[in-house]
């Protein structure tokens, strides 16, 4: 088992954080994020995105907005609301604490 | 030349080729069964089919108006397999880029109903629940005419269950279980797994060989105990000409009444194990599973029966050999086994609740399956 193996439901679990601080910035559709988190440890695919942001969404975390595109329907863009800033700021200071808590044990 | 299909994912229409419509329509089901108990389902299955129709767009063009089967293949790669979040706030570990069996199981056309072995709560390999589930009916009534095709094909049904017990997939998951028939499987598939099953068995090459012994036994002490019986006849009425055909002429009504006696108990008793899982009211010694139950019934019967058969043959014998008795006494017997069972059905009333109980059930049974046919053709 190698570590990238070993530590997937690690980044699984991390996954709602990285959503998180993505739509904090502007508004994103789905397909930037996507290409956003290709390149990284956390490549995700649609068939994950999508139930996550509707659960989030139903949590009141992020909303999205209607905008017209020029090609087909409109597309949903997705943004932080409030308490889903709340949220991100306490998974921020969460993840600093575990941050610290490895470093004490050293090496 | 390829069949196209149009279809509408989220208000806009697409058409795909035919084999790639059956992919996307198998992905875009699994993805509803995966998401079924997520509060968002309706929402998630439209962003879905909105993602995915915007993929087909991006490899449309003024020149290309079809979405072949490669792409959707490759569409539905992109896409990856639906996990509901809430599965993953249980904290199921799985790698998200992990489960290549999963994965597979997208790719190819994957009938949204068929047929299946279903183990759970089976008798032998579930052949019969697997078609009672395909049909829409009640399993005693499949396996009713399981054993009725078995009696009447001497025999020759029980190679077609076997046949069905290697060739049909056996359910092994509750999607599996969840689906009934659709799409007949394509023939490749089938002698693959047929094969593959077979070698499974084979694999278990002592069981095997010792079950072939333990038949051969079986089968040559048969034999001789039936030709005993016969010859021992046939010497016991010595060739008498006249004398004997006289004997043989009472004989023979006798031999079909009791022949005729001994099969309507036994299908009776049959019909009452199936149904109320007692014989005429004894139930059966504790922790005897149902079909062991069937399967002493069946012994017993033959075990009867046989040596009747055999007497028969033997006289027949001494008579001088004729064809026409063989006739006559099919006549009789079967002439015999409609008034008995008609007795039975007149003057017992735990055979006639028995009866009507079968009919209402037979009522029922066609009805569902009328309606299992109204409502699958049109899809």
């Amino acid at each position: 088992m190698n570590i990238s193996e070993k530590l997937a439901p690690i980044r699984k679990g991390l996954l709602e954080f990285v959503i998180l601080k993505i739509v904090a910035g502007d508004k994103v559709y789905v397909a930037d994020m996507l290409k956003l988190l290709g390149p990284t440890e956390f490549a995700t695919q649609e068939g994950t995105l999508y139930p996550l942001l509707s659960k989030l969404r139903r949590e009141e975390l992020v909303d999205y907005e209607w905008q017209e595109s020029e090609a087909g329907p409109p597309r949903k863009y997705y943004k932080l609301t409030q308490k889903g800033r709340t949220q991100l700021s306490t998974l921020n200071d969460y993840w600093k604490d575990l941050n610290r808590t490895l470093a004490e044990f050293g090496n | 030349m390829q069949k196209v299909v149009s279809i509408s994912l989220n208000g806009i229409a697409y058409q795909l080729e035919e084999p790639g419509y059956n992919q996307l329509r198998s992905y875009l089901e699994r993805a509803e069964s995966r998401l079924k108990d997520s509060p968002d389902r309706t929402e998630v299955m439209n962003d879905l089919e909105q993602a995915i129709g915007e993929k087909c767009a991006r490899v449309l063009g003024p020149h290309k108006t079809v979405v072949n089967e490669a792409e959707v293949a490759r569409i539905i790669e992109e896409m990856g397999p639906v996990e509901s979040a809430e599965e993953k706030a249980a904290g199921a570990g799985a790698a998200p880029e992990g489960a290549p069996e999963q994965e597979s199981a997208y790719v190819g056309p994957q009938p949204r109903k068929r047929l299946f072995n279903i183990r759970e709560g089976a008798m032998w390999a579930g052949v019969c629940n697997g078609i009672a589930a395909y049909i829409n009916v009640d399993v005693t009534w499949v396996r009713i005419a399981f054993a009725l095709i078995t009696i009447f094909s001497w025999g020759g049904m029980i190679l077609v269950y076997i046949a069905l017990a290697f060739i049909v997939p056996t359910a092994e998951t509750a999607e599996d279980r969840a689906a009934a028939f659709g799409m007949p499987f394509n023939t490749e598939e089938l002698i693959g797994r047929a094969k593959k099953n077979f070698e499974k068995f084979g694999s278990d090459y002592r069981w095997r060989r010792e079950w072939r012994r333990q038949q051969r036994h079986w089968n040559r002490q048969w034999h001789q105990m039936s030709e005993q019986v016969r010859q021992a006849t046939a010497q016991a009425a010595p060739q008498m000409g006249t004398t004997a055909r006289a004997i043989m002429s009472i004989f023979l009504p006798i031999a079909a009444i009791v022949g005729a006696v001994l099969f309507v108990v036994w299908i009776l008793a049959m019909l009452s194990l199936v149904t109320q899982h007692t014989v005429f009211g004894w139930g059966l010694p504790h922790g005897m599973p149902l079909w062991v139950g069937l399967l002493v019934l069946v012994l017993v019967y033959f075990a009867i029966s046989a040596p009747l058969k055999a007497i028969r043959h033997g006289g027949r014998e001494a008579a001088g050999s004729h064809p026409g008795w063989g006739a006559l006494h099919g006549l009789m017997w079967m002439g015999f086994t409609v008034l008995f069972f008609w007795l039975a059905y007149t003057f017992f009333p735990g055979v006639r609740e028995l009866v009507d109980q079968l009919m209402w059930a037979a009522d029922l049974t066609v009805s569902n399956i009328s309606e299992t046919i109204t409502f699958g053709s049109w899809d």
